[in-house]
């Protein structure tokens, strides 16, 4: 003991820078081949579908129609109806109008008393092609705003201000115009509640974490 | 504790001194070679910053002619990466404008497309993702953030008893972030919209942890942007692509509303529930909605942050 | 003397010190390249995530800060502490701590080059530090909290290596130090060391958004926990130097420390009691932060068993430094090592990662820091043990008067055998 203790204390130097000699190279391979790995590993996130980021509105208006030159069949109403013939509606015992077979694409769904049951509160029986309000204004189909706001007042106004509804261009009218949706471009008339949709995809967390346990990209 | 010893006598020339002077060469040569093998990553270093890049001026010293070529800077670094010749621009401030953003709360629907819009927009990071609106999912009657659902993924929304608070940054009026970036790399423009200039922030992240919203974001690595999804219509204080390292946020669309267009999280709304403009402009609609509507929530109003952006109901 | 012989002597004086850091015996190589190594790792983690961005650490837009700014936080409070023997020895005339001034004050350099290197690696793009500087960066002066960060910790570490060093040369010389170069300074050091604790926790405080930290007795907590933190370091290290060198450091020295250390935790224990009780008797929404730490939240708990330890690592040690028991050395290290690793936890993983979690907007996302965030860190911990190291290397035998400019020129005695 007393000899190591005085085996020169140059001896044990020389041996400790030896070995630290040994251990700074073992170090240095063990940078270049990259011992303590980052692997730049991502997660793989799928694109988000385009359909997500359309602008398109969630369905077509008769205005839209027309001037996007989409079919507007719907709208020729005297191709099937006669004209001047008087128009029945038929009513179920619950007092609810009875869609005819012809039109069944439409559900009615205006208003949640049953009260709004009659198509004609809207549609003008004497020329189906025409729209009228209960003050009797004859109106064309594609100005239906007008005949919404004959009920829906203050929603109108709203939209009147740009407030209702969607509004596309540009907010400063002297750099350029405001394109204005109307009712349909959303409101299915027949049954106006805003349709539910998909949702787009929620957020990836940076550090996905597996059973609870974060999984630090650190390690390879 | 060891005595003091008398010095030993300097070695004679010859084999100790020649094996002192082999022993610290070894040791230093070993360790130099430690130290420049521990810098081995810097290998993949690529693109991380240039001299003309580290030299730039903070945005508000820039005369307009440096301006200029900073911009043409970036249309260059734009174009080498994504082979596509971008837009890149400047846009100033309007006179007399302030921006005010209003959310319906009644009307939205929770798709989360105003998000994937602001995205596509603002050439954010798809990988890791980077998103500026976080819509929040909330059961009815409660504002109390603890219970939102952030990651809600249903069949289809809306869910009954359940109602969707869209946040992005609101644009506060005073803003924390401002007060407390030790570099003035953030700032309120006179239009109310706070802006970052991502050549200047150094990116500690101090601004993110003050944010009362969670508006901040950061590009914790290099962000991607796949190529034909890259807008191209860029401006230096909204969308062009950031660089690792720095904060950003959502910018009201800077390059499109200083323009005079909406910003395009309006515009994808589906439900109308998004409406902006000036408020300085009576005939605006959000001078409107702030006249005609009775409620608005400005969140965390207690803070006195004063946000730029209202949350309202119909009716 | 001339000015070029004082020059001279000066650069003799930096040259025989830089010669001495290199020179030790078997145990002193060991040991440096011990810390080396360790330094090493860290710079080669950071170089990872200098390339790949912050992204290599387990930090994430919820949670911003982690372990980094966590550690740099109770460096600021070992670097206070520096003054808490200063207090003694100028105020008080305490004889006992007089030289070891120095030691306590070159460990608040070595503890600011940690917080400034904890900072600087917390950074997203570290090429602009520039940014930083007065005059031709954008110094967001004095709205920026961090800003006067900048100043104090750097103004902190100028005022020391002055102390130091113009003590240390004085000593070298063998000439007795001027009072009027240093003793304004010295107090100038103590105002300033509570000026930097206090500046780091508003830090915190100045944030409105965050309840956790929003909270008046953020500052004062943070004095009582770096001075109680502080010199118990100072005592462990006192005690190693002791065993290590031969210099002499006597009991009572350590046992004046003691009663410094009595006083704070004492007063830490109580404000941590203070804040407990706000948070949940009140039970505002506010809470939900504290919840989380304490008791975990909507099934995340990852810090209660850590807050837990720190809670009790400090009643068991306050409960050692209040009895006698702890006047023997062996009682007193227990507690001292308690006291600073339960202030480690409770400072850093307690105070900064809580603070983000919820979310403003009430996310739950944890943290956890990853392996590369790691090894920065203890690099940077060996690379401030290795100043220290190499502080004391030079400043001992300075003291002992084994290295003056007496004996220039004469063989380095201190070069052969001291360790
Ligand atoms: S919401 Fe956040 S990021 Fe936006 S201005 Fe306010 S504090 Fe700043
Ligand atoms: S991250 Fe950038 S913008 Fe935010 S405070 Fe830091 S330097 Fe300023």
């Amino acid at each position: 003991m007393q000899f190591i203790c005085e085996m020169s204390a140059t001896v044990k130097t020389n041996w400790v820078l030896r070995v630290l000699t040994a251990l700074f190279l073992g170090l240095a391979m063990a940078f270049l081949c990259n011992g303590w790995g980052y692997s730049a590993k991502l997660f793989p996130i799928p694109l988000v579908d385009t359909n997500f980021i359309s602008t398109a509105t969630v369905r077509m208006s008769a205005a839209d129609l027309i001037r996007s030159g989409g079919d507007t069949s719907d709208f020729e109403c005297y191709a099937c109806h006669e004209r001047n013939k008087p128009f029945k509606l038929k009513f179920d015992a619950e007092g609810d109008v009875l869609v005819p077979k012809e039109h069944a694409n439409i559900v009615m769904g205006h208003g949640r008393h049953h009260r709004n049951n009659n198509c004609f509160n809207c549609h003008d029986e004497t020329n189906l092609e025409l729209l009228q309000t209960r003050d009797g204004r004859h109106l064309k189909i594609s100005d239906s705003p007008a005949l919404c706001g004959s009920c829906h007042g203050p929603t109108y106004r709203d939209w009147e201000a740009g407030v209702h509804g969607r509004t596309s261009g540009y907010w400063k009218r002297d750099l350029g115009p405001i394109d204005r949706k109307v009712c349909t471009s959303c409101h299915n008339p027949h049954s106006p509640p805003f349709p539910s949709r998909q949702p787009a995809p929620g957020p990836h967390p940076l550090h996905p974490a597996v059973d609870g346990k974060l999984i630090a990209r650190s390690e390879s | 504790m060891s005595d003091q010893k008398p010095p030993s006598a300097p070695p004679p020339f010859g084999e100790v001194s020649r094996r002192s002077f082999l022993r610290n060469s070894a040791i230093l040569a070993s360790g130099a070679a430690a130290l420049a093998a521990s810098l081995a990553p810097l290998r993949e270093l690529s693109n991380y910053t240039s001299v003309e890049l580290f030299l730039q001026k903070h945005y508000k010293e820039l005369t307009p002619a440096e301006m200029q070529k900073v911009l043409d800077r970036i249309a260059r670094e734009v174009e080498q990466q994504y082979h596509i010749r971008p837009r890149v621009r400047d846009y100033k401030p309007m006179d007399g404008v302030e921006f005010v953003y209003c959310l319906n709360l009644t009307r939205c629907i929770g798709c989360r497309k105003c998000v994937h819009a602001c995205v596509a927009e603002n050439n954010q990071s798809r990988n890791p993702e980077i998103q500026y609106i976080r819509v929040l999912k909330m059961p009815h009657g409660s504002l109390d953030m603890e219970r939102a659902d952030h990651n809600y993924a249903p069949a289809s929304v809306p869910e009954k008893g359940f109602f969707y608070m869209p946040v992005q940054c609101q644009q506060c009026k005073n803003p924390p972030c401002v007060k407390v970036c030790p570099v003035k790399a953030t700032w309120q423009e006179p239009d109310g919209i706070t802006v970052i200039d991502y050549d200047w922030c150094i990116g500690c992240r101090y601004c993110e942890a003050a944010c009362p919203y969670f508006a901040r974001r950061f590009n914790w690595t290099k962000p991607s942007i796949p190529k034909e999804r890259l807008n191209p219509e860029m401006s230096y204080l909204g969308n062009r692509p950031r660089r690792q390292g720095v904060m950003e946020k959502c910018h009201f669309c800077i390059q499109r509303t200083r323009q005079g267009k909406y910003p395009a999280c309006l515009e994808v709304c589906p439900a109308g529930a998004r409406k902006f403009g000036n408020a300085l402009d009576p005939e605006s609609e959000v001078a409107y909605i702030l006249k005609n509507k009775r409620v608005f929530i400005q969140l965390k109003e207690e803070l006195g942050t004063s946000p730029r952006f209202f949350y309202y109901f119909d009716v | 003397m001339s000015l070029r012989t004082k020059i001279r002597n000066y650069f003799v004086f930096l040259w025989r010190c830089a010669r001495i850091a290199f020179a030790g015996d078997s145990r002193y190589y060991a040991w440096m390249g011990f810390l080396s190594i360790i330094i090493l790792l860290g710079i080669n983690a950071y170089a990872k995530q200098f390339v790949h961005g912050l992204i290599v650490t387990g930090m994430s837009d919820q949670v911003s800060w982690g372990v980094y700014i966590a550690n740099f936080t109770f460096m600021v409070g070992i670097a206070a502490a520096a003054a808490m023997l200063v207090i003694p020895v100028y105020i008080y005339n305490n004889k006992e701590l007089h030289d070891l001034v120095i030691f306590g004050e070159l460990l608040a350099v070595a503890a600011i080059l940690m917080c400034l290197a904890f900072v600087a690696v917390d950074l997203g793009r570290p090429d602009r530090f520039w940014h930083l500087i007065p005059g031709i960066g954008k110094f967001n002066f004095p709205g920026s909290m961090l800003s006067w960060d900048v100043i104090v910790l750097n103004g902190y570490l100028l005022l020391n290596v002055h102390i130091c060093g113009y003590l240390l040369y004085c000593r070298y010389l063998g000439k007795t130090p001027a009072k009027w170069f240093y003793i304004p300074f010295v107090f100038l050091a103590i105002a300033w060391a509570v000026s930097i604790h206090t500046v780091t926790a508003f830090l915190y405080v100045g944030l409105g958004g965050r309840p956790f930290w929003n909270s008046s007795i953020v500052g004062p907590r943070f004095l009582a926990s770096a001075f109680t933190a502080g010199p118990a370091l100072i005592i462990l290290a006192l005690q190693v130097i002791r065993r290590v060198t031969d210099y002499h450091i006597h009991d009572r020295a350590l046992l004046t420390l003691r009663s410094i250390v009595q006083v704070s935790m004492l007063i830490n224990v109580f404000l941590l009691v203070n804040e407990i009780f706000k948070e949940f008797y009140t039970r505002t929404s506010h809470v939900a932060s504290s919840r989380y730490l304490y008791f975990g939240l909507h099934g995340h708990h990852a810090l209660v068993p850590w807050i837990w330890v720190a809670i009790i690592f400090n009643l068991v040690s306050m409960t050692l430094l209040v009895l006698p028991l702890s006047k023997s050395l062996r009682y007193l290290n227990v507690a001292c090592v308690l006291a600073i690793t339960g202030i480690w936890i409770e400072k850093g993983m307690g105070l900064v990662v809580p603070g983000f979690i919820p979310t403003p907007l009430g996310e739950m996302v944890e943290y956890s820091p990853s392996l590369n965030e790691t090894l920065v860190c203890l690099g940077i911990w060996a690379f401030g043990i290795l100043c220290y190291t190499i502080f004391l290397r030079m400043s001992i035998p300075i003291l002992q008067g084994r290295l003056s400019r007496a004996n220039e020129g004469l063989p380095d005695v201190h070069l052969v055998n001291a360790r």
